[in-house]
């Protein structure tokens, strides 16, 4: 062990945590090729960020980190993440959620199979969220309104079913959270600042971090994912 | 006039090329005419040359193109052998078999001579012949081997794997045409028609892509499918483009030469519109190249993509969302959503705590704190303090007792009573309610003498621990005990001891 390879480990760390890039492209390129080419330096980076709960992926010749699961110190909250996007209420926060997964798979249908969509556009987005929900939808004509629990996808179906395509005097489509296209344009902006998505002319194309994430976490952590997906969302044996 | 020309040109000048195109399909019909009605009295009619010639075919493209081996005869034979026995309900004895496998050889081969046709050459004014072989032959080590020609490869090829050449080349040889006889007018309709094949492909293209985004078998096929009829022909369109252009060029010079004549700035004003509209056909279809290009990436990418993800099970979104809607819990979507985000490195105060922290007195000054060295607190338990006064009290009274002792001489003893007395000379008539002195009696009177020079050496019971405790430097004292249960001592009225007689030995 050297304090030097431990230094540029926590450069590395640092500049992760800080949210800058490592590349090998960007002003972190000589970081890039210590943590390729120094195996000391590549594990103690890998240590560290494990320690601290957080997940490297590489991707592109690039690294990117995420917040593990249940991470209190760099994951975000319920109330953060509401205010970070825009919205007030947590079946709004879900149905954020909702409108992201559904982003995603018009991109892939699977962790390894890129479906080479170049970019989204909002009204794909829409017709997508749409027939995702249809099922459910298609039964909210006749509704008991005790019968909607909070936190179930009926309760998602509602508030989209409630919201006109665009409000009348949203002609030019302003992100809100009166309409679907505010709605989903408000999902765009904040995927945006996230640095997931690039937009160009209303056209939301995915950053190499929205890849590497998909393409690397998914796959990683599909058994804990299918867990929690069947219900086992307390079992800690991951 | 000019239109003549064309015609008269296209008629003579290209008919020789025509002839050499058609001759690769001349074997073909010349061997399946008649081929087994007449040979063997008819009793082969069954077979088909047609179906042998192309299976034959095939085969030697096998074996010489892409095992890349001449064919000997035998292994000739042995494919034939395979043909009669699968695909035709005939029965061959070996020698009837030998016979028809050489039969059908010597056809293909046409007897070791090219097959040949004879016809008019209008340009040269002279009859000419074209002259194919299917298979030729050669000596590999006194072996006589058998290969395919070039020819016959490229009329097996022709038969399907080659379709008609793209509508762009088509509509542009027309246009060749058209500029050639200046109906410029015309050629601007062709143009449309060649933009809207260029969008079509551009689509198609699109289509294949969302294909093999879904579904990489049927994808993989409607990508080699749009390659074999439309991609293969960007080349030569591209070429079609260029001539094009040239013969546009040449008419404007031509213009220019007759721009005095009737009528000759409507076909210049046509000339200009034509070309400009080329000139965005050609960019179209240069995009539509780079556009296909870029498929030819993709595919490649998705194919290798679908490969590898073949080997390894991936998280599939869709079934995972169905997975999440049957059990109908939303909440399971930060699971999925949350790690994709940045790190949350801005922390905030929420609103309560700021409130709380606006609302909470602060003191006007910090005082520090005085550190002070202090001893470690030592508890004493209850039991411990009870010890504590058990064996003060016995120290107590052993030392009145041993003062007693000694100020005997060795064989005189005294009793209770005097003990009991001077005791209460020390500690006054208290002592006699004191419940130590009652209890170190009794374990005073477990043995009957006592030599504390001994004790000192060696401590047996409770009270003698305590005489040792007490004895300091009484090291020559001894005594002996004698108990007189008649006489009774009475203390207070309260209490009745035995007497007891200590003598000093």
């Amino acid at each position: 062990m050297t304090s030097r390879n431990l230094e540029k480990a926590l450069d590395i760390v640092s500049a992760l945590i800080t949210g800058r890039a490592v590349d090998n492209r960007g002003e972190n390129a000589g970081l890039y090729e210590e943590y390729q080419n120094n195996s000391e330096v590549y594990e103690y980076a890998q240590i560290i960020l494990k320690k601290m709960n957080l997940n490297l992926f590489e991707y592109n010749y690039g690294l990117y980190v995420s917040p593990g699961e249940n991470n209190k110190t760099f994951g975000y909250t319920n109330e953060e993440l509401k205010r970070a996007i825009g919205v007030k209420l947590n079946r709004e926060l879900y149905l954020c959620y909702f409108i992201i997964y559904n982003i995603i798979t018009r991109f892939y249908n699977d962790s390894g199979n890129y479906t080479y969509v170049e970019y989204v556009k909002q009204e794909d987005v829409i017709g997508s969220v749409d027939s995702t929900l249809s099922g459910i939808i298609s039964n909210l004509s006749v509704l008991a309104v005790d019968e909607v629990e909070a936190g179930s996808f009926k309760e998602l179906a509602l508030v989209w079913e409630d919201m006109p395509v665009v409000s009348g005097e949203d002609v030019s489509v302003r992100a809100s959270r009166g309409s679907k296209a505010g709605f989903v344009k408000l999902v765009f902006n904040f995927l945006t600042t996230e640095g997931l998505m690039l937009e160009s002319d209303g056209r939301y194309y995915p950053k190499d971090k929205f890849k590497a994430l998909i393409e690397n976490y998914f796959d990683n952590y599909k058994g804990r994912l299918y867990e929690i997906l069947r219900g086992d969302k307390d079992d800690a044996t991951h | 006039m000019a239109e003549e020309y064309i015609l008269t040109r296209d008629i003579i000048q290209d008919h020789s090329e025509r002839m050499l195109n058609i001759k690769k399909y001349y074997p073909y019909f010349k061997l399946t005419e008649g081929a087994f009605s007449q040979f063997g009295g008819g009793r082969y009619d069954e077979l088909d040359m047609g179906y042998i010639l192309m299976a034959v075919l095939r085969f030697f493209i096998e074996e010489n193109n892409f095992r890349e081996k001449d064919v000997t005869y035998d292994e000739y034979k042995r494919f034939m052998h395979d043909i009669y026995r699968r695909d035709f309900a005939i029965a061959l004895d070996e020698e009837e078999e030998n016979e028809v496998t050489g039969y059908i050889f010597d056809k293909i081969k046409n007897d070791g001579r090219p097959f040949s046709y004879t016809y008019f050459d209008p340009a040269d004014k002279k009859r000419k012949t074209v002259r194919m072989k299917l298979i030729d032959s050669r000596i590999k080590e006194d072996t006589i081997c058998y290969y395919i020609t070039s020819d016959a490869i490229e009329f097996y090829l022709d038969t399907k794997e080659i379709k008609d050449e793209s509508s762009i080349s088509v509509a542009q040889v027309l246009l060749s045409k058209m500029i050639t006889t200046s109906n410029f007018k015309g050629g601007i309709e062709v143009i449309k028609r060649i933009n809207s094949e260029v969008g079509r492909l551009k689509a198609r293209k699109n289509e294949v892509l969302n294909i093999l985004s879904f579904d990489v078998f049927e994808g993989t096929r409607a990508y080699e499918e749009f390659v074999n009829t439309g991609m293969r022909w960007f080349e030569d369109e591209q070429k079609l483009f260029v001539k094009n252009m040239e013969l546009l060029g040449e008419a404007a010079k031509r213009m220019d030469a007759y721009r005095d004549a009737e009528g000759a700035s409507d076909s210049t004003a046509d000339i200009y519109y034509l070309e400009a509209e080329l000139k965005k056909a050609i960019t179209k279809h240069s995009e539509l190249l780079a556009a296909c290009t870029d498929l030819q990436i993709k595919a490649d990418e998705i194919i290798a993509g679908a490969k590898f993800s073949k080997l390894r099970r991936s998280f599939n979104f869709k079934d995972a969302l169905r997975m999440m809607m049957e059990n109908d819990d939303s909440t399971v979507l930060e699971n999925v959503i949350l790690p994709l985000l940045n790190l949350n490195i801005k922390k905030q105060f929420s609103l309560t705590s700021i409130d709380r922290l606006l609302s909470a007195k602060v003191t006007a000054e910090e005082k520090g704190e005085k550190i002070e060295k202090k001893e470690a607190v030592e508890y004493v338990y209850e039991d411990e303090l009870e010890e504590q006064r058990i064996s003060d009290n016995y120290r107590a009274i052993i030392r009145v007792l041993a003062d007693k002792i000694e100020s005997c001489n060795i064989g005189e003893s005294f009793d209770l009573r005097a003990l009991n007395m001077a005791l209460a000379e020390v500690f006054g008539e208290g002592i006699y309610k004191n419940g130590d002195y009652y209890s170190m009696l009794v374990h005073m009177c477990q043995k009957k003498s006592y030599d504390i020079a001994e004790v000192v050496a060696d401590t047996d019971t409770f009270f003698e621990a305590e005489l040792k405790a007490a004895a300091g430097d009484m090291t020559d004292v001894a005594f002996e005990l004698s108990f007189d249960d008649e006489d009774k001592v009475r203390l207070m009225d309260m209490f009745e001891i035995s007497n007891i007689y200590f003598t000093r030995r």
